[in-house]
C-alpha cells in the first residue's frame, strides 16, 4: 500500500497532528501561559480547517472500513467551521484563573471528540461507527464536568456518562443483531440483507435509539436540559451544535443507505419522533427561566425540524438538512456565545437578568437578537430559509400534516424567543448587567457567527454548493 | 450434554445479572458481576473460541472487576446500604422489562437464523493477530489505532476529573 493513499484521510491525520502537538506543548510549557496555548490551538485549528477545503481524491481505505466522499468532506468542513467558532468563543473562559493549568486538556478532549465524529461520518462499517461514537462521547463527559468546583457540573457529567453508557449499550445490542442476521458489519454487505421482518426492524430501532440519544430526540432527551444546565456554557454549546450536527449527518447517511430498504419502518418512527420532539421541546422551552435550560429545549425542538428533511428521503431533503445544520451552527453559536460571555463576565444566567441589556451592551444584544431571530425563523436571516426549505422538502413528498404541525410550533417558538428579546430591549432594570469587554478572539468568533447568519441567508450559492455534493435515496 | 451445559451457564448469567442490579450493597454487586463475566467466558470456551475466553477471563474477571472492587474500597462506604426502591416504581419497571423482553423474544424467534460454519483456522491466534494488524480486506488495524486515540483521550479525561484543582489554594 502506498503511503500517498493515506492522504484520503487527511482530515483525521491533520486533526491527530494538532492533538499531538498540543499534547507535547502541554508537557513542555509553563502553566501560566494560558493565553499562548489558546492562541496556538486556535491557529492550528484554523490551519486544519483551511486544509479541509483543499480537494483530495475520494475513495476507500482499510478494506472499506474508512470511506471518503465529497459529502463526508463537506460535512466535516461544516463541523470544522462550528468548532473553530466555538474554540474562539471559549478563549475568554479558558483564560480565567480557575482554568489555570487545564487549558490544553480542554483542546485535547474537544478535538478528540471531533475526531470521533469524523470517524462516525467516514465509517464504512458498524465497528468504526461505534468506536467513533464512543470517542465522541467519553471525553465529552469530562468536558461537561470541567467546572470541578461546581457540584452541578459534576452531577451533569455523571448523568451524561451513565445515560451515554445505557444508550450505547442498547445501540450495541442493535448492532449485534444486525451482525447476527447479516453476517457482516460492513455497510456494503449489510445493505442487501436488511428486510422488513420483526427482528431486523427491532435491530434498527435499537440502533437508532443510540443516535437519538446523541441528537436528543424525544423520547431520548431526558438528559439534555440537566446536562446543558450543569455544563460550562461553551461545552453546552458544543453539545448542542457540533455533537448534534455530526449525529444528524450520520443518521441521514445511514437511513439513506444501509436502512434504505426499511423506509416504511423508519418513516413511521421519524414521523412520530419529529412531532413529539418539536412539540415537547417547544412546550418545555416556554417555561424556562435559566438561559442554558432554555437553549437546551430550544435545541431539542430544532432537532425535530431536521427530521422533516430526513423523512423526505430526497436529494433536496438531504441538502436542506445540511444547510439547516450549517445555519443552526451559526445561529446557536451566536446565542450561546453571548450567553457564555455574559455568564463568564457576570455570573448571570437567568432570562430576567437580561433586562435592560440593550442599554449597557447594545452590540451584544443585537447579536443575540439576530441569532434568536434566525433560530425562530424570521426573514430575512438565514434561519428562515433553513426552515422554509425543510418544510418545502417535506411538503414535496406529501407530508402536509407534519408540515402544519411544524408550522404551528414555529409560531409557539416565536413567543419564547421573543421573550428574551423583550427582556433585552423593552424591559428596564434597576441593576442591568454592566458593560462587558471581551477579548479579541471572542469578538472575532461572534463576528463570524453574525456574518454566517447573514451570508447564508443572502447568498443562494451556499445552498447550491451543498446541493452539488448531496444525493437522494 | 452441550445443550444442558448451555442452559446451565445461561441460568448462572441471568441469576447473577439480576442479583448485580438488585443488590443493595455495592461490593456484593461487584462480586456478582464477577460471576456474570466468568460465566460469559464459559460461552466462548463452548464455542471453541479459547483465545476470547482467555481474554474475557483475564481482562474482565481479572482486571476490571478488581479495579471496580478497588474503586469501591477506596471511595464508597463499604457498609452503606442503598435505600430499598419504591414499590410502585419497582413494579412499573418490572412490567416494562417483561414487556420489552416479550417483544424481543418474539422478534428473535420469528427470524430464520442461518447456521453458518466458520472457515478452518478462524480461531487460530496467529490468524487473529494477522487480521488485527492487517490493512487490507477484513483487516482491523484502523479500529486498533483509533482505540489508542480513544484511550489517550479517556486518560486525559480521567486525569482532568481526578486532578486536584491548583487555583484556589
Amino acid at each position: 500500500m502506498e503511503l500517498a493513499k493515506f492522504l484520503i484521510m487527511r482530515s483525521e491525520l491533520s486533526l491527530l497532528a494538532v492533538v499531538l502537538i498540543l499534547l507535547v506543548v502541554e508537557i513542555f510549557s509553563a502553566k501560566s501561559k494560558q493565553g499562548a496555548v489558546v492562541n496556538l490551538a486556535t491557529g492550528l485549528f484554523l490551519l486544519h480547517t483551511i486544509l479541509g477545503f483543499v480537494p483530495v481524491a475520494t475513495g476507500q481505505l482499510f478494506g472499506g472500513m474508512y470511506q471518503h466522499t465529497l459529502l463526508t468532506g463537506l460535512m466535516k468542513s461544516v463541523l470544522n467551521i462550528g468548532v473553530l467558532i466555538l474554540i474562539m468563543q471559549s478563549s475568554g473562559w479558558l483564560k480565567q484563573p480557575a482554568n489555570k493549568g487545564r487549558v490544553s486538556e480542554f483542546f485535547l478532549l474537544i478535538l478528540s471528540t471531533l475526531m470521533g465524529m469524523y470517524f462516525m461520518l467516514s465509517a464504512g462499517d458498524f465497528l468504526m461507527l461505534y468506536l467513533g461514537l464512543e470517542l465522541a462521547t467519553i471525553p465529552l463527559a469530562a468536558l461537561v464536568a470541567y467546572n470541578l468546583k461546581e457540584m452541578k457540573s459534576m452531577e451533569a457529567g455523571a448523568k451524561f456518562i451513565l445515560l451515554a453508557a445505557l444508550s450505547s449499550g442498547i445501540m450495541l445490542f442493535g448492532i449485534s443483531l444486525i451482525y447476527g442476521s447479516s453476517g457482516s458489519v460492513y455497510y456494503a454487505e449489510v445493505v442487501g440483507t436488511m428486510e422488513m421482518n420483526p427482528m431486523q426492524i427491532m435491530a434498527m430501532v435499537f440502533f437508532l435509539s443510540g443516535l437519538g440519544f446523541k441528537i436528543s430526540l424525544v423520547p431520548f432527551h431526558f438528559w439534555t436540559a440537566d446536562v446543558y444546565e450543569g455544563a460550562p456554557t461553551n461545552v453546552a454549546a458544543y453539545l448542542s451544535v457540533i455533537s448534534k450536527g455530526a449525529s444528524t449527518f450520520v443518521l441521514l447517511t445511514l437511513l439513506f443507505t444501509v436502512f434504505k430498504t426499511m423506509f416504511d419502518a423508519w418513516e413511521v418512527l421519524l414521523y412520530a419522533m419529529a412531532v413529539l420532539t418539536i412539540t415537547l421541546g417547544n412546550l418545555f422551552a416556554l417555561r424556562q427561566q435559566n438561559m442554558q435550560r432554555f437553549l437546551a429545549f430550544s435545541s431539542i425542538a430544532q432537532a425535530g425540524f431536521l427530521l422533516l428533511g430526513i423523512i423526505s428521503g430526497t436529494h433536496y431533503g438531504m441538502t436542506t438538512v445540511i444547510y439547516f445544520v450549517l445555519v443552526y451552527v451559526f445561529s446557536n453559536l451566536g446565542a450561546f456565545g453571548v450567553a457564555a460571555i455574559v455568564y463568564n463576565a457576570s455570573g448571570k444566567i437567568n432570562i430576567e437578568d437580561y433586562r435592560g441589556f440593550y442599554q449597557t451592551n447594545p452590540r451584544l444584544s443585537l447579536v443575540m437578537l439576530l441569532s434568536l431571530f434566525s433560530l425562530a425563523g424570521i426573514p430575512p436571516v438565514a434561519g428562515f430559509f433553513g426552515k422554509f426549505f425543510l418544510f418545502a422538502a417535506a411538503a414535496e413528498q406529501g407530508y402536509y400534516w407534519l408540515v402544519i404541525i411544524a408550522l404551528l410550533n414555529t409560531i409557539i417558538s416565536l413567543y419564547y424567543y421573543l421573550r428574551v428579546v423583550k427582556a433585552m430591549f423593552l424591559d428596564r432594570s434597576e441593576e442591568p448587567i454592566g458593560l462587558i469587554k471581551s477579548d479579541v478572539l471572542t469578538r472575532v468568533a461572534i463576528a463570524v457567527s453574525v456574518a454566517g447568519i447573514v451570508a447564508a441567508g443572502v447568498f443562494s450559492q451556499v445552498f447550491d454548493w451543498i446541493h452539488l455534493y448531496g444525493w437522494g435515496m | 450434554m452441550e445443550r444442558i451445559l448451555f442452559y446451565l451457564i445461561a441460568a448462572v448469567i441471568i441469576v447473577f445479572s439480576v442479583l448485580t442490579v438488585t443488590s443493595r450493597r455495592i461490593l456484593r454487586a461487584a462480586v456478582y458481576l464477577l460471576f456474570v463475566l466468568m460465566a460469559t467466558a464459559g460461552f466462548y470456551f463452548m464455542l471453541n473460541y479459547n483465545f476470547l475466553g482467555a481474554v474475557q477471563l483475564t481482562v474482565y474477571s481479572g482486571g476490571i472487576v478488581v479495579l471496580i472492587v478497588f474503586a469501591v474500597l477506596l471511595t464508597a462506604h463499604m457498609d452503606h446500604k442503598l435505600d430499598p426502591p419504591d414499590r410502585l416504581k419497582a413494579l412499573a419497571v418490572g412490567l416494562l422489562s417483561l414487556f420489552g423482553m416479550g417483544i424481543t423474544l418474539y422478534a428473535l424467534r420469528s427470524f430464520p437464523w442461518a447456521v453458518t460454519a466458520l472457515p478452518e483456522g478462524a480461531y487460530d491466534i496467529e490468524a487473529i493477530g494477522m487480521r488485527l494488524l492487517s490493512y487490507g480486506d477484513k483487516g482491523y488495524v484502523l479500529p486498533f489505532e483509533v482505540i489508542s486515540v480513544l484511550l489517550l483521550a479517556a486518560m486525559v479525561a480521567a486525569i482532568i476529573i481526578a486532578k486536584k484543582s491548583t487555583s484556589n489554594d
